[in-house]
């Protein structure tokens, strides 16, 4: 028994260590370059760690560039998305649980294939709607989309999660006099925390790293997003590398972070979710 | 308080909203977009200017809007689709057929009717070119002035000539003359062992700019795009596809060009010349002040001449080079047209369009400004006449021809592009390439 | 309350509604309006039914090309994911310590936006400046600039790999969930029975992944299908149209060349591909979860 787990042991840390390398490298890059001069990110052949130490592209970007506007930008439409989404999908996740009524499998069906229709179908009919009512441009635009388009899995993750909660536990409590309403925060919302948590960070993840809606439903400076920011740095004359990092490290900071918090509800969420019996 | 009082504040209350208030009220604010805002001396030149209409016309408000060279078609479309969109705006002329069709662009006829004469006494319209008029104008209506006009010329690097020993002041006559130069002056100037100068750079990635790059080879050997009724694709003609095989076997055959073409965009280019990565490329009156930008160390004024773009041998066509024309047009979801109008009538105005001359460079589609009225006794800008740059550009706006004004245009030359990126990465050979290129451009017409 | 006196069954379609509304107004109407487009001529004024769109875009090679191209990028990432993810979720899920370690340094290229990850591998991809080339040459395993984004036979390949880099982890996780709810003694009584690692992986591992696995491709398939930020920002669909993922296509023609009508057609072929290729996982994962 020993020499099996030995092996398979050594062979998960080779695989490990691999992907170890793998997954930083990229971001170790990234790192180095936002700390290079203009010039020393032109240098044949490139140096891996930069020779002079600059904080110069951070302060280019950070200060005098729109950057803490975009991110202003980001964070308010990722945090209301998110917030949005979790609620209303908490009420269909719960409707769908917890009552039963004609065309459920049908309804929960349709949900679920919205999520096929391509982004790219949509933007253009959504963005004459917008402007017909005057949101075109507007991060409540933004918003009413990404909370739309990250339902349909916050609402069968959440569903899934009540779906845990014994229907038994809810009647109890009913017949103990509570409304429907305390028998939810008491019996259920503490079981799927997790899954709300999950949820929130996920549409978080989607609206913060989102291009196509952002870059066909707005035009203007003051509503744009990290991600419009940097590919906007992209399509000028020169692409400045160390300005582009820096940029980028610092759009990439929220999602990580949020991550690396609540990490444990998210996978708890993922798998709670997406894997049943 | 005695009701006289109160009568009394309140009157002089009033008084004061009924002096002050209309100040206020007709405060009007127009969005002035323009992608030349992102060039640093460009961006001085127009805020200066914009201060002189602000001075002059106290009650208007200009706010300066970015955008990007390459997405700017994309921005201003997308924009005036939803009802919204940039009151003064900055257009190449590439787009605009597209756009006049789509309606984007208000109709400044009735403006340019009621402004009467131009200050040498003809019609407000006569000091512009007329082949630029015709780029502005749909049905006898017009949506648009016409801004800078400059032939596409070549540009050459006498240092790096002279180093190859080449002769620093007969430029490239023939296409065939250009390639032995190029061939001379592809070589290894730091003894390395490796090449690290090439004879010519130019744009291969997709953008805006290769058009510009690209036509000057396509005429000079007697091509053309498409028929001259703009119904079919004429590049299956022996002309085009010589032209289009020699511009592919530049980077392919002879490697002239230096690797990684098909990333370049128009401003790559210009950084290749500055850096001395290449000794010849087209282009034309913005050129010089962007690479002096770039490497005041090179002197580009001094280290650069411009020569008319070589021709094919064994052709004599009547256009050898094409034409850049910017437009400055009105978006058609403005709120205040006469204001607008205003505002573009001073941006294209004799004084401001000899300042972009002597801030940028770029000439003007005046031909007060640019030469062509000596018949009237009206010279040209002195400046512009005696710059040595701007005199060739001028002089080959004789034989330069716009590319087709058709609506489909952003896709046919895209269509083409995409041709060259195939033929110069060996996907296709040049033949196949062009060929299937033809056929697209045919169905999009359809 | 008012609210008690409806059925409880009708209180359920209450519960739900919001969530329909939202995705009728910005799901299902525009939806609805890209179809009518798609049956309108090109750049014309008024509707008017027409097929011409449809009929274009079948002789259309470009669209075909984009179709293939479609099919080999999401194909490619899909199978790497799914390879890549079992391999580390297996390694993740054996005895090995610090295990919380590995799996938050695995999970971390998810989480970045694709645009930042497309904008990353890009300069790595980059021939004179980037990483990628520097190691091979420093290595000794190549000897000149390789063109990876500009070069038509490499373009994909590479799209491909930085898509791996950030979507495997998603992959990853939920096959990792799916071999932490098998049990332990199944394995012990397979070696007591003398089974091979092989044979036990084979014979355990697998089917008890099933209903993991399943939902994993699914969800990948459909989220990759709808990729736009990476091509976006390392290739643009170039060069020629060997990365032109049919989200590229659409965006180009109606962002830059304003074929509404048109860009309209092929999302909505798109679409219904899209819908009958997922159909069968939908109906699988519908059905499991109904379970009642």
């Amino acid at each position: 028994m020993s020499k099996l787990k030995l092996k398979s042991t050594s062979v998960a840390y080779l695989v490990l260590g691999f992907i170890c390398v793998y997954n930083l490298m990229p971001f170790m890059w990234m790192l180095s370059t936002s700390l290079k001069t203009l010039q020393e990110s032109y240098a044949i052949p490139p140096t891996l760690w930069p020779r002079d130490l600059t904080l110069s592209a951070y302060s280019k970007v950070l200060v005098y560039g729109n950057f803490p506007l975009y991110f202003a930008n980001s964070t308010i439409v990722a945090l209301s998305t998110a917030l949005f989404s979790t609620f209303i999908g908490l009420l269909a996740g719960y409707g769908f649980s917890r009552f039963f009524f004609k065309g459920k499998a049908l309804l929960m069906g349709i949900i679920l294939s919205s999520q096929m229709l391509p982004g790219v179908l949509l933007v253009g009919p959504y963005f004459k709607m917008l402007s017909a009512v005057g949101l075109y441009d507007t991060r409540t635009g933004l918003i009413i989309a990404f909370t739309t388009i990250t339902l349909p899995f916050s609402t069968w993750m959440l569903k899934g999660f009540i779906d845990t909660v014994p229907v038994e536990l809810d009647e109890a409590a009913m017949v103990d006099g509570c409304s429907r309403l305390r028998t939810f925060f008491s019996v259920i919302f503490p079981t799927i925390a997790p899954g709300m948590v999950a949820t929130i960070i996920f549409a978080f993840l989607l609206a913060w790293g989102d291009l196509l809606w952002c870059l066909s439903l707005t035009t203007s400076e003051s509503v744009a997003t990290v991600t419009l920011g940097l590919t906007r740095l992209v399509t000028q004359f020169r692409i400045i590398w160390p300005e582009l990092m820096a940029g980028s490290v610092v759009g990439a900071l929220p999602p990580i972070a949020l991550y690396l918090l609540l990490q444990n509800y998210l996978i708890e969420g993922l798998t709670r979710g997406a894997v049943k019996e | 308080m005695s009701r006289k009082k109160l009568v009394v504040i309140g009157l002089v209350i009033s008084g004061l909203i009924f002096a002050i208030g209309p100040c206020y009220a007709q405060k009007i604010t127009l969005v002035f977009s323009d992608w030349h805002l992102t060039e640093p001396h460009w961006e001085q030149a127009l805020k200066e200017g914009i201060a002189v209409f602000e001075a002059e016309n106290p009650e208007i408000k200009v706010k300066l809007d970015y955008v990007s060279y390459a997405e700017k078609e994309t921005k201003y479309a997308t924009a005036l689709e939803a009802g919204k969109g940039p009151d003064v705006f900055h257009l190449h002329a590439y787009s605009m057929r597209s756009f006049i069709e789509r309606g984007y662009l208000y109709d400044i006829t009735e403006f340019i009717e009621k402004e009467g004469s131009c200050w040498y006494g003809k019609d407000f319209l006569d000091p512009w070119y007329p082949q630029t008029l015709e780029l502005v104008s749909k049905d006898g209506r017009y949506y648009g002035l016409p801004g800078d006009f400059m032939a596409m010329v070549l540009f050459r690097n006498k240092k790096l000539f002279q180093e190859a020993g080449l002769p620093t002041d007969i430029p490239p006559r023939t296409w065939d003359d250009f390639l032995a130069y190029a061939k001379k002056l592809t070589r290894d100037r730091n003894n390395d062992g490796r090449v690290d100068t090439w004879g010519f750079g130019t744009v291969g990635a997709i953008s805006p700019g290769f058009e510009l790059r690209f036509t000057p080879v396509l005429f000079s050997h007697g091509g053309s795009y498409l028929t001259p009724d703009n119904k079919r694709c004429a590049l299956d003609t022996p002309e085009a596809k010589r032209a289009f095989k020699f511009f592919i076997e530049l980077y392919t055959r002879y490697g002239v060009i230096p690797p990684g073409v098909t990333a370049r965009n128009p401003g790559d280019v210009r950084e290749q010349l500055a850096t001395e990565e290449v000794a010849m490329i087209l282009g034309s009156g913005w050129t010089v002040p962007i690479v002096d930008g770039l490497n005041p160390d090179l002197k580009a004024s001094e280290v650069l001449e411009a020569s008319p773009v070589p021709v094919a041998a064994g052709v004599s066509p009547k256009y050898t080079t094409t034409a850049w024309l910017s437009t400055w047009v009105i978006g058609r979801n403005t709120k205040y047209p006469e204001a607008a109008w205003k505002l573009l009538r001073h941006q294209t105005s004799k004084p401001m369009t000899e300042k972009w001359f002597r801030d940028a460079r770029v000439l003007s589609s005046r031909r007060d400004v640019s030469g062509g009225l000596e018949s009237l006794g009206i010279t040209g800008y002195n400046e512009l006449l005696f710059d040595k740059f701007a005199r060739v550009i001028a002089g080959e706006l004789a034989h330069a021809k716009f590319v087709p004004q058709v609506k489909e245009w952003p896709q046919i030359i895209e269509t083409v592009n995409t041709a060259v990126q195939e033929a110069f990465t060996k996907a296709k050979s040049p033949e196949q390439a062009l060929s299937e290129a033809c056929r697209r451009i045919n169905s999009i017409l359809k | 309350m008012k609210f008690f006196k409806i059925k409880p069954c009708h209180q359920g379609y209450l519960f739900i509604l919001p969530c329909f509304i939202m995705l009728f107004l910005v799901l299902g109407f525009p939806a609805l309006m890209a179809v009518v487009n798609s049956f309108t001529p090109i750049w014309a004024k008024k509707f008017t039914f027409t097929f011409d769109n449809y009929v274009k875009l079948m002789q259309d090679p470009v669209f075909w090309n984009s179709f293939r191209v479609s099919l080999l990028f999401v194909g490619g990432t899909v199978i790497l994911h799914f390879l890549i993810g079992l391999v580390v979720a297996l390694a993740l899920n054996s005895q090995i310590r610090a295990r919380k370690f590995f799996r938050v340094l695995a999970l971390l290229p998810w989480t970045v936006p694709d645009v930042i990850s497309g904008l990353v591998w890009r300069y790595m991809y980059n021939p004179t400046q980037g990483i990628i080339n520097y190691l091979l040459m420093k290595s000794g395993l190549v000897d000149t600039y390789i063109e990876w984004l500009a070069s038509p036979s490499l373009a994909m390949p590479s799209v491909i790999l930085a898509d791996v880099w950030r979507g495997y982890p998603f992959v990853m996780v939920i096959l990792l969930a799916g071999l932490q709810a098998i049990p332990r003694q199944l394995y012990e009584a397979a070696e007591v029975d003398g089974a091979s690692a092989i044979q036990s992986f084979w014979y355990i591992t697998i089917p008890s992944l099933t209903r993991a696995i399943v939902v994993a491709l699914a969800l990948d398939t459909i989220w990759q299908f709808r990729r736009f930020g990476l091509i976006y920002t390392m290739t643009q669909g170039g060069p020629g149209h060997t990365t032109e993922i049919f989200s590229m296509l659409v965006y180009k023609q109606y962002f830059k060349f304003f074929n509404f009508e048109y860009a309209s057609c092929i999302a909505v072929f798109m679409a219904i591909i899209l819908f009958v290729v997922s159909l069968p996982y939908l109906k699988l994962i519908v059905m499991g979860s109904k379970g009642e």
